[in-house]
């Protein structure tokens, strides 16, 4: 591990300017720290400042509902938001996807911007966002900037984070009418894997849309607006055709995780189970206990 | 008092402090005045080494040494359980990913890991031999300098070869031929504790701390590599935190000792558990094996040629090829049998032993023979195993030790367990897999039992305590015999300088052979006692029982005994006792197994179709222990092992790349069972007919578990989908490409 200093800032004023103070690249927001640690012990990050996050007083952890958006701030862990009755009721999958991230240590301090920043083509959570919508919001000096998690996440390890920025929450919107969600992921085990793939599904009254993670160098969505999917007296055959093809962009890779063909293939064994489970979910359009 | 203290589950001496994080570990040892080691190594298997320049990194501030092999005697020291292969470091070419060029000492672990990245190593890379194919290709460059070994194979990466076998496999017949090549890769131990080596050197020798498993074979090795008296060594050897076989023999500690010695500074080196996966491994099998059978089942031959991939150096892997091929025949009377071993160098990290010692990999082999005989002559898969299992003394190797179990009875009791026979849900089958161990052949455990004033003992044994449960069950044996609870037995361990010689801790000797030592050493005292009774009441009809002395009528306690025969001046009856497993230089392994270690596991197995994914449903385990002395123990550690097993036949594996790099260097790609992955039932179940050779009738266990676990998974995955697959492990993707060439 290459030395490097690290930095506690009060405010978002003061992260600023630390900001300002280094060149891009040279410094490193800290929330959870699950995977900027095993960056920095790989050698694979090598900051000059690691900027902690986590006691800015006009950044606390937390959940809000705003103007019909659920904002997550950056410090809030997995396991909040996995625990929140909100985000469990209008987006089951994405608290699902968030509760296979790591173990329930990992979730205890992994953070859902963090997942997003850490840009990987197999980030657990990716799916989920990008079926909902998901926004991140991104702060500097100059002001804010909001921009789809679908197009923030540029490629491996890559995103539209500017000099100067930080990430400072994710925006989900409240959907109007309930929807029926789901995630599903292949793993080598079933317990604290990596995904060798993942997706999400959400069945709307005629739009069936999918996110695919870990068979494309960033996760990818694509919506059936055909409305086969969301019809439950469509065949199968009529079924498969629309998921193969909406699984024809999908570009994976072989790796240790698993073979180039075997993921494209499961794309569409998991597809298939992932839209059977949203169809047969229960809807509920109010959370319960909400605050 | 005398209750007795074995076949009961006495709680784990040491557990609780094991899972509430208060056990110190080798990794606690804190010394004064210490230096902290890093280890220079290269992004490759194999390489010439140019030259190393040290100049930066000795310039990084509190760098103490940086030590090359032009730093160490000449010709380079070098050491090993069977052959003095391994250098201390590597001299003129590296022969694995992560052999050290160099090490640094320095004040603070981040000096050593920034001067550890600064020396400048010039090199140039050769190419690697990785596979077994490659390792007999004569166009292969040698992994070994030929002029380290002797003989013709000198000249080859074959180390050494094996011929066994009896009868005449040419002339023996039959109507059933089934003939396979069966692989088994290379896996890790992945022990929870990483390797951690300490040396302290001062006028008075050399101490040396490592969670080793045979602190007394490192205390010689340490003594010849430094020219030293075996009395100016001591090793102290903390419980180890998991070892699995892979803590038996030295690795870095002679290098550790040589920088302690030239810094004349204690000296620490704390592996990660990348590095243990380049330390050590289970040696990888490839095995060719042609089986005759008449058409009711009958084995009428086995013809086999198996081939163990060692790594750079043979460590204690050439023994685990040799001892678990002498059992290539299974636990089955083979009429006819033709073995041919060869023990292969690869650039790879040295194989050594691994729970098991080659067992699992010479069951995957024969097992499977055994159900693809059963499915292609039609006859049930558990018939066809008790047709030709051997019945208590019938022979498995022609002229050797015989059956000394009650096998039929394990294998009947894993049957219904597991409901042999009874109707199975769509997608899913069974599996059944028997195997044996040949335990420990020779070797010397050595006890001393201290009996105090109060009556409480101290057992002094050179065991190590990796998990396995020794120190419970070495203070239960020495409670039982002399009367006590085990809360009154102190058992000390874990110090050369203090206790007595033991061989090892392996091959689930201990209850057997230190059990026996320590048993012996009890009786030693209670001798002794009975003649303070005489000379004290001066009486002749004197009686030891187990904690009581009948004197002419009286019973005594024995400390009411130790003050009547000790007359006020206070002292202590120490005992002594042994058991030796002499050596017999006429057999193969060098001496018969002490005993063998019979399993028999079955599973019932769910099959996903579309994923590949398996489900075990069912498990069931049942291990031939003799006795258990200690019941939950034993069950623990056949559970344990069952997941160990499942850990290789399900996920783990260890993959290279073409310049020798392990590529899933660490927790985050090599996988391991977790909780979410065992078997949703999981059965361990005993045959206890007291016919060991330990105390009271015990075996050694702990091993069994598992054997057989890839031959049944993979069995009940061809009755759930006709799929057969004969390479390891049956991940999910295998399966599917399996079930894609099935149709």
């Amino acid at each position: 591990m290459r030395p490097f200093s690290y930095a506690r800032p009060a405010s978002l004023g003061e992260t600023f300017d630390l900001l300002d103070s280094a060149g891009p690249g040279e410094i490193r927001p800290l929330v959870g720290g699950t995977d900027l640690i095993v960056g920095l012990q790989s050698g694979r990050i090598r900051p000059d400042v690691v900027v902690d996050l986590k006691h800015l007083a006009d950044l606390p952890a937390g959940i809000e509902q705003v103007d019909g958006r659920l904002r997550i701030s950056a410090p809030t862990s997995l396991t909040d938001i996995i625990g929140d009755a909100r985000i469990r009721t209008w987006f089951p999958a994405l608290a699902e996807a968030a509760s296979t991230v790591g173990s329930v240590q990992i979730r205890n301090r992994a953070s859902l911007t963090g997942n997003i920043c850490n840009a990987s083509p197999a980030f657990d959570t990716g799916p989920a966002l990008l079926v909902h919508d998901a926004v991140v919001l991104l702060s500097s000096r100059d002001g804010d900037r909001r921009v789809p998690v679908a197009d923030f996440v540029l490629g491996p390890r890559r995103t539209d984070l500017r000099a100067g920025e930080i990430a400072t929450a994710v925006e989900l919107p409240v959907p109007e009418t309930p929807l029926r969600a789901s995630f599903a992921r292949l793993t080598r085990r079933r317990g604290v894997d990596l995904a060798t793939l993942s997706l999400c599904c959400v069945v709307g009254p005629r739009r069936t849309r999918f996110a695919f993670g870990a068979v494309a160098p960033r996760p990818f969505v694509v919506d059936d607006d055909s409305g086969v999917l969301a019809d439950p007296s469509s065949s199968p055959e009529d079924r498969d055709e629309v998921l193969r093809a909406m699984t024809a962009q999908a570009s994976p890779i072989t790796d240790v995780r698993g073979g180039a063909d075997y993921r494209q293939a499961m794309l569409l064994v998991l597809g298939r189970r992932a839209l059977a489970a949203a169809r047969s979910r229960p809807v509920q359009s109010q959370p319960d206990g909400a605050r | 008092m005398s209750a007795p203290q074995i076949g009961v589950s006495t709680r784990r001496v040491g557990g609780r402090e094991r899972v509430t994080g208060r056990q110190r570990f080798v990794g606690d040892v804190r010394l004064d005045n210490l230096l902290h080691v890093r280890l220079v190594t290269l992004d490759c298997a194999r390489a010439r080494i140019v030259a190393i320049d040290t100049t930066d990194a000795e310039r990084v501030a509190g760098v103490r040494a940086v030590l090359t092999a032009a730093d160490l005697p000449d010709p380079m020291p070098r050491f090993g359980p069977v052959y003095a292969d391994r250098p201390v470091l590597a001299v003129g070419e590296t022969r694995f990913h992560g052999e050290p060029v160099a090490a640094v000492a320095a004040e603070t672990e981040e000096a050593a890991e920034e001067a550890a990245a600064l020396v400048r190593v010039t090199v140039e890379e050769l190419p690697a031999v990785l596979t077994v194919e490659r390792a007999l290709d004569p166009d292969a460059p040698l992994v070994q300098d030929p002029c380290l070994r002797k003989g013709p194979l000198a000249q080859t990466n074959t180390l050494r070869e094996w011929h066994f076998g009896w009868g005449d496999v040419d002339a023996a017949s039959a109507p059933c031929v089934v003939e396979n090549t069966y692989t088994f890769p290379m896996v890790t131990h992945f022990a929870i504790e990483p390797h951690v080596f300490l040396a302290s050197a001062d006028h008075d020798g050399v101490t040396v701390w490592s969670a080793i498993q045979h602190p007394y074979l490192l205390q010689s090795t340490i003594a010849t590599l430094l020219g030293l008296p075996i009395a100016k060594v001591r090793v102290i050897a903390p419980d180890p935190g998991g070892a699995f076989g892979g803590k038996q023999h030295a690795k870095f500690e002679p290098l550790v000792a040589f920088l302690a010695l030239r810094t004349g500074r204690p000296c620490r080196l704390a592996l990660t558990l990348a590095q243990t996966f380049q330390a050590v491994r289970r040696t990888a099998y490839r095995v060719r094996m042609r089986t005759g059978f008449a058409a009711d089942g009958t084995i009428r031959f086995q013809d086999v040629v198996t081939d163990g991939l060692l790594g750079a150096y043979a460590d204690i892997g050439v023994r685990v090829i040799s001892k678990s091929t002498y059992l290539m025949c299974g636990p089955y009377r083979v009429p006819d049998a033709r073995v041919h071993v060869r023990a292969l160098l690869s650039h790879t990290p040295p194989a050594t032993a691994f729970r098991g010692f080659g067992t699992p990999q010479v069951a995957w082999a024969v097992e499977s023979q055994m159900d693809e005989a059963a499915r292609r002559l039609g006859i049930d898969r558990l018939a066809i195993r008790l047709r030709n299992l051997a019945h208590r003394g019938e022979e498995v190797v022609r002229g050797d030790k015989p059956a000394d179990g009650d096998w039929h009875e394990a294998v009947h009791k894993a049957a219904e367990a597991i409901g042999w026979g009874n109707p199975l849900p769509p997608g899913r089958g069974r599996g059944i897999g028997v195997a044996i161990k040949s335990s420990a052949t020779t070797g010397a455990s050595y006890a001393i039992v201290r009996l105090h004033m109060d009556g409480s003992a101290t057992v002094m044994a050179g065991t190590s305590d990796m998990g396995q449960g020794a120190r419970t069950v070495l203070a239960q044996i020495a409670a039982n015999e002399l009367g006590l609870t085990t809360d009154a037995v102190q058992v000390v361990m874990g110090d050369t300088g203090v206790a007595p010689f033991d061989l090892q801790t392996s091959a689930s000797r201990s209850t057997v052979f230190m059990g026996t030592a320590v048993a012996e050493a009890c009786r030693d005292v209670k001798r002794q006692l009975a003649g303070m009774a005489t000379r004290a009441f001066g009486a002749d009809d004197v009686g030891v029982g187990n904690g009581t002395v009948a004197v002419e009528g009286r019973t005594l306690s024995f400390p009411d005994l130790l003050v009547a025969g000790f007359a006020g001046v206070r002292g202590e009856v120490i005992g002594v006792g042994s058991r030796r497993g002499e050596a017999d230089t006429a057999h193969p392994l060098g001496g018969a197994p002490s005993f063998y270690e019979f399993n028999c596991t079955a599973v019932e197995v769910e099959v996903d179709r579309e994923t590949g994914e398996l489900l075990i449903v069912k498990h069931v385990s049942v291990a031939d222990v003799g006795k258990a002395l200690n019941p939950a123990h034993v069950e623990a550690q056949d559970e344990g092992a069952a997941i160990m097993g499942l850990g290789h036949t399900l996920m783990e594996h260890l993959i290279f790349d073409e310049h020798g790099r392990i590529v899933n260097l660490g927790a985050l790609d090599y996988r391991i069972p977790t909780t979410k992955d065992l078997p949703l039932e999981l059965h361990s179940l005993l045959v206890e007919n007291e016919d060991g050779p330990g105390p009271y009738g015990a075996k050694g266990a702990g091993e069994g578990g598992l054997f057989a676990v890839s031959p049944a998974v993979a069995a009940a995955v061809t009755e759930a989908t006709g799929a057969v697959i004969r390479e390891l492990p049956l991940t999910a993707e295998r399966v599917w490409r399996a079930l894609r060439t099935e149709g």
